[in-house]
């Protein structure tokens, strides 16, 4: 488990994270959602202890993260928004370094690296250095790498971010095959699709307050799971129903150019933030 | 064990780098063996000017291998790469990174004085390079590479790494008993000069070659620097705030 105790991060007069407090079940597929500039990827660094927090406490099972909590952070493995490997490693010498860092025998590294990659499709680059692979190359290396030490808790800070549609679903298979595992994830993203795909609760975070957190599906219930948008002549309005009737009534008396559909988490955002997440 | 870790990824990156780690190792002290001891033949307390240069290029380039090593590959882990990240979240001990880092920045320090020692054998007739030589050499590359991990780790942009070479590695080159002895030098910038680890290492790799015994004032200088910049890179790392 996870606990967040009223985490903050200040620099300088800023303050990107802001009195954070959450916790994160054993096994859950959390989602952490904000739009950019909200705070996501501070915490997340500040989970994998790069940063230290201004004030506030990670727990993970019940003992104080810090930087010498060897034995909290053997858990951890976290996959960051910019590809953090050596770039003049091969793969081979990137599983490998991993593999050292967590202590695992050289035999176990070999056989465990071998599977990742050629469940990766990477096999055949094992020894292409990393600053020869493409984006989508590294970012399934990065996966890799993490995979490798089999952890009790994947951190993953905008996994999708910058790739195409297709590689977004393969790696959306692919997370939802990791959560099988009986893994606790925790994914920042500003997708709103993605979270609703994957995640069992997400908290919404902006200027680094959490405004909101539930299961997708509460919170959508919570503002109305139907909408009717009416397009106006500079802006679009958009009005919640918990029922398709009382929907379908309003869409009746509203303007011809309006719209009915079922509402989403970007418009529960929208009414907890007052903006859009892009 | 973590320090192990740390060798390997150093040992990775010297056998990819082999032939441009040696040739960037012989080009300045070669330069410098060419125009001051071979080029410019003077003397120097009787003595071949090359016998007073070579020890002091030996420490030299213990200084410049060790600190360059650990500078350079700190400053793009941390800043550019990132690569640092997966260190810090492993469970891996910081303190065996650092010791990892200082042990492997020697190791390259070392390396280089070779390298050196091997291209000056026909130049060098009558000086003596014993294991003291050595302590000492493996001694003043830890120094230098934990000065390294300091500066890299207060490093605002990737840029700043040639800027600690141009304003403390340079200086040191010229002033620290490597060309000439500071006894020369006016009394107040004298003592200055003398405390800074490169001086005590030129000097005391000096006098074994001379075939004296070296003072263990060096060895305390040395060896305070070591724990002083050891304990200020063992905090950064655990205890700074935005790494």
């Amino acid at each position: 488990m996870i606990e967040l105790k009223d985490l903050t991060k200040k620099f300088g007069d800023f303050t990107a994270v802001d009195g954070l407090s959450f916790e994160i079940g054993t096994g859950e597929f959390f989602g952490l959602l904000g739009p950019n500039g909200a705070g996501k990827t501070t915490t997340i660094s500040m989970l994998s202890t790069v940063l230290l927090p201004t004030s506030g406490e990670i727990y993970i099972d019940g003992v104080r993260l810090t930087r010498g909590a060897s034995e909290q952070k053997r858990k951890l493995a976290v996959i960051t928004q910019e590809y953090s490997m050596r770039q003049d490693m091969t793969m081979d010498e990137v599983m490998e370094y991993q593999g050292r860092l967590y202590y695992l025998p050289k035999k176990e590294i070999k056989k465990r690296a071998n599977e990742l990659l050629e469940f990766a499709g990477l096999s055949e680059y094992h020894r292409r250095t990393v600053r020869h692979l493409s984006g989508g190359m590294k970012r399934k290396l990065m996966i890799c790498r993490a995979l490798l030490i089999e952890p009790e808790i994947l951190l993953l800070d905008e996994p999708t971010a910058g790739m195409d549609a297709l590689s977004r679903r393969q790696m959306w298979n692919l997370l939802r095959q990791v959560s099988g595992r009986d893994m606790t994830i925790l994914l920042t993203t500003h997708y709103i699709e993605e979270a609703e795909a994957l995640c069992d609760r997400v908290a919404m975070i902006n200027r680094g307050k959490l405004r909101k957190l539930d299961s997708p599906e509460s919170l959508i219930r919570e503002i109305g799971e139907f909408t009717v948008d009416e397009t106006g002549e500079h802006d679009l309005k958009s009005t919640h129903f918990h029922t398709r009737e009382d929907a379908i009534r309003y869409l009746e008396s509203a303007s011809a150019d309006s719209t009915f559909r079922q509402t989403t988490l970007e418009d529960v955002f929208i009414e907890v933030a007052g903006r859009k997440i892009t | 064990m973590g320090i192990i870790t740390v060798l390997w990824e150093k040992w990775v990156e010297f056998r990819r780098d082999f032939y441009k780690i040696t040739v960037a190792a012989m080009i300045s002290p070669l330069m410098y063996l060419i125009i001051f001891g071979l080029g410019i033949r003077t003397t120097s307390h009787g003595e071949p000017y090359i016998h007073f240069l070579v020890p002091g290029l030996v420490a030299m380039v213990t200084m410049t291998g060790s600190f360059g090593a650990i500078a350079q590959s700190m400053s793009v882990q941390r800043l550019y790469e990132k690569a640092l990240d997966q260190v810090m979240v492993s469970p891996t001990p910081l303190w065996q990174f650092i010791t990892g880092q200082v042990i492997g920045g020697s190791l390259r320090g070392l390396y280089a004085a070779c390298v050196i020692l091997v291209m000056t054998i026909p130049v060098r007739h009558g000086l003596v390079f014993n294991w003291l030589s050595f302590l000492i050499m493996v001694l003043n590359g830890m120094v230098f590479a934990t000065l390294a991990l300091v500066l890299s780790f207060l490093a605002k942009t990737y840029s700043d790494a040639p800027r600690f070479n141009t304003y403390i590695i340079m200086p040191m080159s010229f002033l620290c008993n490597t060309f000439f002895s500071t006894e020369e030098m006016p009394d107040g910038f004298r003592q200055i000069i003398d405390i800074l680890p490169l001086s005590q290492a030129s000097g005391m790799i000096r006098s074994i070659a001379n075939g004296e015994a070296p003072g263990a004032i060096g060895f305390v200088i040395l060896f305070a620097y070591l724990i002083i910049l050891g304990g200020i890179s063992v905090f950064f790392i655990y205890r700074k705030k935005n790494l």
